[in-house]
């Protein structure tokens, strides 16, 4: 059995009220709650997921929306590997303000960032509500600026632990020799296993991560 | 024993010191000789004693295989809960214990066990530190003493609604350890007070007597609690010109259910101290928010529509857990304050945070409109089920005032860049630094940076890590710890300029003439020093002793975390049990530590 853990930093940006804490309550604790207090700064929340022979730990920080706190920003993407950036797909305000966090990203934050561009709320479509930023808008976007792309909801759950997944994929995994100074008697059991091959469509089980 | 000797004479120093002025006022004092025996001590306690028995928390990584965050975060709150033990000066809360004794007062809070252990455990200092604190709580009753006031804890209204066990039992907790020898016996004989005339029939005399004396006790914090309210309505009934200064006195410890909702009107420099002229205020300043709120819906005024969506969305997320915010007529009015305040202040504008700072204003006034008896539903209640809409539009306009008052003495924390937020941030790491060292290097060594868990702490006056009730105790200290500027540098000569914010130009047309906020009593007799010991005694520097207080409170917990544990325990501390006695105690600490460490402030204006 191959216990190795790759540590991945994580952020999350994105217009406030996109969903951005709902996303990471989702992924960590497989939950949902309607009316969010707004994050003040930023929340730090850590979840593992197993892909393949490897864990990946995702240590997540989750900023917080408001114009206001833009400049606290770059203290939590500078050394982040991997980046969620969030809108709302009934908001077009919203994707404008991805598109800079991408640009900002691309500028700023370390070269080999792994970015991710999500559409949230896509539930809301289902009962009535008008889209507003067209997923052939995104897709543009992700292929310019080579970013990951998803549509999720964190409401229902649908596609969000993916996105995590197909971060995870994409993070050069360390060595088994690097990992030796950074054990700590982790044992994985295969139940927690997440199941790639079952999880490409619809809405994922809890048990598609530790929670 | 010098420790001892040494706090006292400085307490005495205090009292016996200048003028009336209000103890928080003149806290100076020279205590070099005492802040250098306490950090001996200090040391001694926490580097030479060997580690109060700690629960062993595992290595993270294999705690977390199995579960997510959160499971993690319940853990710690449960392992919180075991290791209530910790150094002297981290004192341990009774609430914090949330196996039962939270009724447990004074010094009473430690469990024995683990209390004796840590007598035997470590060495002379740490002893030297139970003295001292005690000390140190002795010469605080003894601060309320001068006031005629045997019982410093009256938050919760007590006598107004003695039917309820459950107000007997908070009003009888107290800080005072002059109390504490009375313990758990006499706190349990509180709990289960309404029925002792059937119990008494039962019981064996001496258990009787027993229960007698405890019965009598309780008349007399009884009696102390309407001393209290009693002592509150002198100063504020029958008076042409209410005293500010004995005003803030009394209600740094608490102010009684009752009169709250005034108070904190005359606290904040709302109500004119001239009770002559507080209904034409209230009338006057209720029609101008009434013609602010015309004034923006109409179509000279064209809707800031980001500021007014941002708003939109949050309201219906402040304060979620509570009934009382999910009404839409209470959300209607919170919109509109907001909105309001955002449109008159653009240089700070709407700032996620201020929705949470308004609330306890809002449910505060509220009180005023229910029976006494039903204070304590406010948060369940439809205001439209007891008060009118007019009646709540006053409500209304009274919040708007006051969360404009707040924010006047916090501005620099919401403008761009939110300077005012980053300074107090710093001065935390600083101020932890000199009082607790060990605790400091450990964040240094894990790499935990202030700002990762203090920023909300600034941003929303340490709002999010208490529940409601708690706040509004923690309340009545802050709002009589705000600066009197507002309320008297205008009275004191008419050529000093008020204090000028950012926001004051744009405020032109709601501009009132500020010899209404003025308060002739607080001003008369106090000479240019005191004014400018009052000007130093700032919310904001208050504010941060709290949270170094707050901090420091789980020191030994915290020093056997790593980051991960770290950010994880103080994004979710384990506050939920506290109750007003837990609050005060942390208040408290952050006055003591004040006092102490004054020097370490001076530059921070």
């Amino acid at each position: 059995m191959n216990s190795s853990i790759t540590s991945v930093k994580l952020v999350l940006l994105g217009e406030a009220a996109v969903g951005k804490s709902s996303i990471v309550l989702r992924f960590v604790s497989n939950d949902f709650t309607e009316n969010k207090e707004p994050t003040i700064g930023a929340a730090f929340l850590t979840q593992r997921v197993n892909i393949g022979d490897e864990t990946v730990k995702f240590e997540i920080w989750d900023t917080a929306g408001q114009e206001r706190f833009a400049s606290l920003a770059p203290m939590y993407y500078r050394n982040a590997q991997a980046a969620l950036v969030v809108y709302d797909v009934t908001k077009p305000q919203s994707f404008i303000k991805a598109r800079h966090w991408v640009k900002e990203l691309h500028e700023q934050a370390s070269k080999g960032i792994i970015i991710a561009l999500v559409g949230n709320k896509i539930d809301v479509l289902e009962s009535g509500e008008e889209r507003k930023v067209a997923r052939e808008e995104a897709e543009k976007l992700a292929e310019e600026e080579n970013l990951l792309y998803f549509e999720t909801s964190a409401k229902t759950g649908e596609n969000v632990n993916e996105v995590f997944l197909a971060i995870g994929e994409k993070i050069p995994l360390k060595k088994a020799e690097d990992q030796a100074n950074q054990q700590h008697g982790l044992r994985i059991t295969d139940d927690q296993r997440i199941d790639l091959a079952s999880s490409t469509n619809g809405p994922v089980k809890a048990s598609g991560c530790n929670c | 024993m010098g420790l001892r000797s040494g706090s006292r004479e400085m307490h005495q120093k205090e009292h016996t010191g200048t003028s009336g002025l209000y103890m928080g006022n003149h806290r100076s004092g020279s205590s070099s000789n005492l802040v250098s025996s306490l950090m001996k001590a200090w040391r001694i306690s926490s580097v030479g004693s060997p580690s109060p028995p700690r629960q062993h928390i595992p290595p993270l990584d294999t705690s977390f295989s199995n579960d997510g965050n959160f499971e993690a975060i319940s853990r710690q709150h449960t392992g919180a809960a075991r290791k209530s033990t910790s150094s002297p000066l981290r004192y341990t809360s009774p609430g914090f214990s949330t196996n039962g004794n939270n009724v447990s007062r004074g010094e009473s809070p430690r469990p024995s066990k683990s209390h004796g252990s840590r007598h035997h455990s470590s060495g002379n200092g740490s002893r030297k530190n139970v003295k001292y604190f005690k000390d140190l709580d002795e010469d605080w009753s003894a601060v309320i003493d001068d006031y005629n006031m045997p019982i410093p804890v009256m938050a919760n209204g007590g006598v107004a609604s003695p039917a309820t066990p459950k107000a007997t039992r908070s009003s009888s907790i107290t800080t005072t350890p002059s109390n504490s020898t009375t313990g758990l016996a006499s706190a349990n004989a509180t709990f289960s007070y309404p029925q002792l005339p059937h119990l008494q029939k039962s019981l064996s005399s001496e258990l009787r007597s027993q229960l007698e004396q405890e019965n009598e006790r309780d008349a007399q914090e009884l009696n102390s609690i309407m001393q209290r309210i009693a002592k509150f309505d002198a100063i504020l009934k029958n008076k042409h010109i209410i005293n500010q200064n004995e005003l803030r006195q009394i209600s740094w410890n608490g102010i009684p259910k009752p009169h709250r909702s005034v108070v904190w009107k005359l606290l904040i420099g709302y109500l004119p101290a001239n009770s002559k002229r507080q209904q034409p205020l209230l009338k006057r300043k209720r029609k101008e928010y009434c013609d602010g709120l015309a004034h923006i819906f109409s179509d000279q005024h064209s809707r800031d529509v980001p500021t007014w969506h941002q708003i939109e969305i949050d309201v219906p997320r402040t304060n979620p857990h509570i009934p009382l915010y999910q009404f839409k007529s209470v959300q209607t009015s919170l919109q509109r304050i907001l909105y309001l305040w955002a449109i008159r202040h653009p240089t700070s504008g709407y700032v996620q945070g201020i929705n949470d700072l308004v609330t306890p204003f809002f449910q505060t006034f509220l009180t005023e409109y229910l029976p006494q008896a039903q204070i304590d539903d406010v948060e369940k209640l439809d205001p439209m089920t007891y008060m009118g809409q007019d009646q709540l539009k006053d409500v209304e306009a009274d919040t708007f005032w006051c969360l404009t008052k707040l924010l006047e003495q916090i501005t620099d924390n919401y403008i761009h860049g939110q300077p005012g937020i980053l300074k107090q941030v710093k001065n935390l790491g600083q101020l932890v630094k000199r009082i607790d060292r060990d605790l400091y290097e450990h964040f240094q060594k894990e790499n935990v940076q202030f700002i990762q868990f203090s920023f909300r702490w600034m941003n929303c006056l340490l709002m999010r890590e208490f529940q409601m009730s708690a706040v509004i105790r923690m309340w009545d200290t802050y709002l009589s710890e705000t600066s009197l500027d507002t309320a008297t540098s205008s009275s004191l000569s008419s050529d000093l300029v008020p204090p000028h914010t950012p926001t004051e130009q744009m405020k032109a047309t709601f501009q009132t003439p500020t010899k209404d906020f003025a308060s002739p009593s607080s001003t008369s007799g106090i000479g240019g020093d005191e004014i400018a010991r009052i000007r130093q005694s700032s919310l904001n520097e208050f504010h941060v002793f709290v949270c170094a207080a707050f901090l420091i409170k789980w020191s030994d917990q915290l020093m056997e975390m790593d980051f991960q544990e770290i950010i994880t325990f103080l994004q979710n501390p384990p506050t939920k049990n506290w109750k007003d006695s837990d609050i005060e105690m942390l208040l408290s600490e952050a006055y003591i530590w004040q006092s102490l460490y004054k020097d370490a402030t001076s530059h921070w204006q």
